[in-house]
């Protein structure tokens, strides 16, 4: 499919409609031409030959062929403009769709900014497209050949001379709208780097704040601002060489009907008076000269915009729907990790991963920054796709799963929380949206986050800022944490999630994390599966398996008891978070700390 | 708190009035000569376009045989007009050509500076006003309105000049042949006032209303794919795409309300000149056959010829009237914006922060961000040069608003703080901050390499300077391993970089500023223990002499600290280092020994 098929698949809907509109053109453009016959006559035979009884009937006629030229005016826009509205609402409901289900790969790689223009500003120029454009192609077309109809009634050897101007200027346009296309791909360029810019230093303003940047943010801005109006100026050039050159044709084509006809008139060719009814045609073909350029750029705008738009949208995915996919509702959590390998171009991030996992197990993952756990994690929520291996959950193939279920049975909260502009309720019900609020609470609770949610002003209708801003990083974290166990399911995944609380309420959040296993064990559904990454050893100690990484290999594997005894990373660890422990028995016995 | 979010339209403070007027017309001003320059040559272009009628009346009436004059045609004279009016028609696509130029020129250049002072001003807003909503509104007011404003302002602005003075030209013209014609003529004018009168209320708030809901819309795509990872993995599509669709549908609707309007125009213009023209008929008529005086039929005729040119430059005048309402709702959004009073600002008379000792003071300080709950009460305590102080606390205890002080993110409600001696609020914002390397919570990433990404701390700093600060972090070793070295392509989302790896190039970034004092706010929460170590022993060298604030969770980050502050509910509750702590039982050690909890519920069980 090329850029316009998939343009034209959306405006085909509205054919119909189109063609009615452009039938309402017709008429208003008729009417154009009627109406200054009227107001002729009217001083013809009216005024100067004084047949004053015609002259009601006349204005009568006047008025209401003006008014049906304002009415089908009317109609002819509005219904254009409302099919051009209808057709975006599913084009951005499209585009919205493509972009919601490209993968991690493809956000990696594009700019927020540039998504985001593909959506308002790229859009806008099919509008106009669609509610403008069109008709004023046809409306001119329709008006010049009207033009020369006429013309070629009252005296062919003229309308040839006229036309003869017509095949230079399809060849003028046709050499503007190859001109100015780069141009116009560089403005649509320039304006999505504007727009990142801008968004990025948005999102960053804290960081710019910190660094005292604004002056170097602006000093930057400017740089991209004048580059923004360097490119419109050098887009202006260079149009602006077409559009004259049209203006010329059509003041030219006055010149031709005066010279030419008049001398014919001289040589008793042709009559004054066809000469005058000519004249009379002028104007149905200067208008449409004067526009060709306008709409000529108008055009080519709406091109590089449709085809922007349809390089984004035409991305093919890496992850896939598989083609017969198996429909799980609910999962069980056994997951096997079978000989894993995952490679991002060059680079190795997992190198053979085995692990088993029984439903019910709790996974803690250890390992240096950048050493793969949260890779390993995105793999089985297949965010990515394995470069090698499989991951099997209850013995069937991920990516064999219909995506949506598979996600559906895995709850994670994300190391890198992400909050919406939206009230706490509706951000912890984010994966179940019409959750009741009873269930929120709870989840609240497990996370240990109702009691400072409460403290605020609104409580849980507070709306939080893009990115959780105004939260602290603890209070993102539980917040997130109760995004995840909201949706109960199957398998959680807790990326880090209690790195910025604080050791009291990781304690409490643990204590409720084993009962909201427990509690769910008695339900039908089956136990969850959880995996825990942290940094923490108090995080992951009591975890059924724990899985130490390190530079995507998987190099110890056990229980705690088991890796202490091992003396290798973990234990190192362990000594360096809680080496001291022999100290603090010294320190417990000395003071009379009441414990246990 | 945030106050608004993507489904909440936005309410305006000022009304739209003449003051904003006067403030776009301030923006023209510095293009005044461009401006006049086209003016005057798009006159001269209009007045050459009025020669072509009476040149063709000339080539019928003297150069072609016809009744009246009984010639057989002149072919000199018809070649020399026609080569006049060849000419003409030159000058005209000359002038042109310079008008595209110009305007072109003009309206850019004039956005070009709107925008500039609305991202300069946004580069000073407080926390508060990104805090309080979506960014993806902010960022439609910078991006898209002000593009939106480009061909009102250029040639929105010269066609509108233009026009009224053919305007006045015709109606002078016309009140030369006859005023009573003229006056009939004219009577359309208050007809159309009316219309304009009765539905601009209406276009006004349709207008205001449609770019609120593109607005919403905007934001609702950015926040859309800056949370994408968390919508996948929440299977939040199809709600998102419901929600989408209805934003979209809103402003579809807003918009249709908004056009319907403006489309009146038009039809109303064309059948109110056909009015006044049939009226001029009608009346021409009764006063030719009663005799009126100076009322003729060429009279008539010539006032009828003239009414196409009477109509034109007002049909023009109503379509730059629907596109200023239609910017005015853009206008306002941006003005506001410009107009946003900046609560943290230099002091006048504000000097320079010499360079810093980093001797930190908090004398008595209030805090608050509403202005109702006091976040810090009465805080008081001084660091002394090169000291790290460390600050503990349950979430929300007020441990990042302390920092936040310190670098001057907010104004201090109460009390005063001190760098080495000088009150902070006596100095440039610029000089003070420069001097700070902060390492907020979330670290952020910008588009570019990690070279670029370091170096944003320091512009001057060289590639040696730039690796140094990444090994001083222990970030080195990761950034040799990826394809492309410090090379390689990150974006805001940190592509392929892991939260922690992300932490540890905002760390280098704050260190190879070079900062006097050092504010770390979880700023290793996301790194392993192992490096973390390695992290401290390189910091170590690094830290000496600087004054540096630490808050962290992980207990071991902080033990070393030459001083430990235990903050909750906005006030010290414990202060000094380590072994002092200890020895006092109190909340600090509850919750250092909170840490061994897990190991005697193992040892019990």
């Amino acid at each position: 499919m090329t850029a316009m098929q998939w343009f034209f698949s959306f405006l085909k809907k509205y054919r119909f409609r189109i063609i009615i509109a452009l039938f309402f053109v017709t008429i208003s453009c008729l009417l154009a031409i009627v109406n200054p016959y009227i107001s002729g006559i009217i001083v013809d035979d009216v005024i100067r030959n004084g047949q004053y009884d015609l002259l009601w009937k006349l204005v009568v006629v006047f008025i209401s062929t003006t008014l049906l030229r304002a009415l089908s005016r009317y109609t002819y826009l509005y219904i254009l403009e409302d099919s051009s509205q209808k057709m975006l609402y599913s084009m951005r409901d499209n585009v919205f769709r493509c972009i919601m289900a490209k993968d991690f790969n493809f956000y990696n790689k594009n700019r927020t900014g540039d998504l985001m223009s593909r959506q308002i500003g790229d859009m806008d120029a099919i509008r106009h497209f669609v509610a403008f454009v069109i008709y004023s192609i046809y409306e001119n077309s329709l008006l010049l050949i009207i033009a020369l109809v006429m013309m070629f009634t009252v005296d062919w050897r003229l309308a040839i001379c006229m036309i003869a101007v017509l095949p230079i200027t399809v060849v003028i346009a046709a050499k503007q709208l190859k001109a100015i296309k780069p141009s116009f791909k560089r403005i649509r360029d320039t304006f999505s780097s504007l727009n990142t810019f801008v968004q990025e230093n948005v999102s960053g303003y804290r960081v710019v704040r910190a660094f005292a940047k604004e002056d170097y943010e602006t000093e930057k801005f400017n740089k991209v601002n004048d580059e923004f109006r360097r490119v419109q100026l050098e887009s202006t050039k260079d149009w602006r060489r077409y559009i004259p050159i049209f203006e010329f044709m059509a003041s030219f084509l006055t010149v031709i009907l005066y010279l030419v006809g008049g001398l014919m008139v001289i040589k008793n060719a042709m009559s004054l008076g066809q000469l005058v009814q000519l004249s009379g045609y002028l104007w149905m073909l200067n208008q449409p000269l004067r526009m060709a350029g306008w709409l000529a750029n108008d055009y080519q705008r709406f091109v590089t915009s449709v085809e922007k738009i349809y390089s984004t949208v035409s991305v093919e995915p890496d992850i896939k729907e598989p083609l017969y996919p198996v429909n799980t509702e609910r999962m069980y959590g056994d997951i096997c990790f079978h000989h894993v390998n995952y490679n991002l171009d060059d680079d190795v991030i997992l190198k053979d991963i085995n692990i088993n996992i029984k439903r019910g197990e709790t996974i803690g993952i250890i390992g240096a920054t950048g050493s793969g756990k949260s890779t390993l994690m995105n793999l089985l929520c297949r965010f990515y796709d394995v470069s090698d291996g499989e991951i099997t959950i209850d013995g069937v193939d991920v990516r064999k799963y219909d995506l949506f279920r598979l996600r559906d049975n895995i709850g994670m909260a994300m190391q890198d929380v992400f909050l919406f502009s939206d009230t706490i309720e509706g951000n912890i019900a984010y994966g179940k949206p019409d959750c009741t609020f009873e269930e929120v609470k709870h989840a609240a609770k497990m996370a240990d986050a109702d009691g400072f949610i409460n403290a605020m002003p609104e409580g849980y209708d507070t709306i939080v800022g893009e990115r959780g801003m105004g939260l602290s990083g603890g209070q993102k974290q539980r917040i997130s944490l109760a995004r995840a166990l909201l949706k109960n399911p199957a398998i959680v995944i807790l990326d880090d999630t209690t790195s910025a609380v604080d050791m009291e309420t990781e304690t409490h959040i643990q204590e409720s994390l084993s009962s909201f296993t427990k509690w769910s064990s008695t339900r039908e559904e089956g136990r969850h599966t959880v995996f825990i990454i942290a940094h923490r050893i108090s995080s992951i100690k009591d975890a059924d398996q724990i899985l130490v990484l390190d530079n995507g290999c998987l190099i110890e594997h056990g229980t705690h008891d088991d890796l202490i005894a091992m003396n290798g990373y973990y234990a190192t660890v362990f000594n360096h978070q809680y080496g001291e422990f022999d100290e603090i028995d010294k320190i417990r016995q000395k003071g009379g700390r009441a414990n246990g | 708190m945030a106050r608004n979010k993507y489904d909440v339209d936005e309410t305006l403070d000022s009304e739209f009035n003449v003051a904003h007027l006067k403030r776009l017309l301030l923006y023209i001003r510095p293009h005044r000569k461009d401006m006049l320059l086209t003016i005057i040559i798009m006159l001269i272009s209009s007045a050459l376009g009025m020669t072509t009628p009476i040149i063709l009346k000339m080539i019928m009436d003297d150069f072609l045989p016809n009744d009246s004059n009984n010639n057989t045609g002149n072919i000199p004279g018809l070649l020399i007009a026609i080569g006049v009016m060849l000419v003409i028609n030159l000058i005209i696509v000359v002038i042109l050509r310079v008008k595209i130029t110009v305007t072109a020129k003009l309206g850019q250049n004039i956005i070009h500076e709107i925008r500039s002072d609305i991202f300069g001003h946004i580069q000073k807003l407080p926390f508060s006003y990104f805090d309080e909503r979506p960014h993806g509104k902010i960022q439609v007011r910078v991006v898209n309105y002000v593009n939106s404003l480009s061909d009102l302002l250029s040639n929105g602005i010269v066609n509108t000049i233009t026009d009224l003075f053919s305007l006045f030209f015709i109606i002078g013209f016309m009140l030369s042949l006859n005023v009573r014609l003229t006056l009939v003529c004219l009577a359309g004018i208050p007809l159309l006032g009316l219309l304009i009168f009765v539905i601009k209320k209406k276009q006004r708030v349709a207008w205001q209303i449609s770019s609120n809901k593109s607005s919403n819309l905007n934001a609702y795509i950015a926040e859309s794919i800056n949370g994408i990872r968390v919508t996948q993995s929440f299977v939040r599509e199809r709600e998102n795409i419901r929600i989408f669709n209805t934003l979209s549908s809103n402003y579809s609707v807003a918009w249709m309300r908004a056009v319907k309007l403006n489309f009146l125009l038009w039809p109303a213009i064309d059948n109110i000149s056909t009015w006044t023209m049939c009226a001029i008929y009608v009346l021409g008529v009764q006063w030719i056959s009663g005799n009126a005086e100076g009322i003729t039929i060429g009279v008539v005729i010539a006032i009828i010829s003239y009414i196409g040119r009477f109509w034109a430059p007002i049909n023009t005048l109503a379509s730059f009237y629907n596109s200023l309402l239609t910017a005015m709702s853009y206008l306002e959004r941006i003005f506001e914006t410009i107009d946003e009073p900046v609560n943290v600002k230099d002091m006048e008379g504000a000097v320079e922060m010499p360079p810093i000792r980093g001797e930190v003071e908090f004398k008595d300080v209030v805090f608050s961000y509403d202005g109702t709950v006091n976040v810090l009460n009465h805080v008081s305590f001084k660091v002394a040069q090169g000291d790290t102080y460390a600050i503990v606390g349950p979430t929300g205890a007020g441990k990042s608003t302390i920092i936040n002080l310190i670098s001057r993110f907010y104004n201090l409600t109460e009390g005063e703080l001190l760098i080495d001696g000088i009150d902070i609020n006596t100095v440039t914002i610029h000089s003070l901050r420069k001097q700070m390397g902060v390492m907020l919570q979330d670290s952020f990433i910008f588009s570019g390499t990690i070279m670029e990404n370091i170096r944003y701390g320091n512009m001057t700093a060289s590639d040696e300077e730039v690796i140094a600060a990444a090994k001083a972090v222990c970030a080195h070793s990761f950034i040799m391993n990826l394809e492309n070295g410090y090379q390689t392509e990150v974006n805001e989302r940190g592509s392929r970089l892991s939260a922690g790896q992300r932490q540890l190039i905002s760390f280098a970034r704050a260190l190879l500023a070079d900062p006097r004092i050092l504010i770390l706010d979880e700023a290793t929460s996301s790194i392993d223990t192992e490096t973390e170590i390695l992290l401290q022993q390189g910091l170590a060298r690094l830290l000496q002499n600087r004054t540096s604030f630490i808050i962290a969770h992980r207990l071991s980050t902080i033990k070393n600290a030459d001083c430990i502050m235990y903050v909750d509910g906005g006030k010290i509750q414990e202060k000094g280092n380590h072994d002092e702590l200890m020895e006092l039982r109190g909340r600090y050690y509850e919750l250092y020994m909170s840490q061994y909890d897990f190991l005697d519920k193992k040892k019990q069980g």
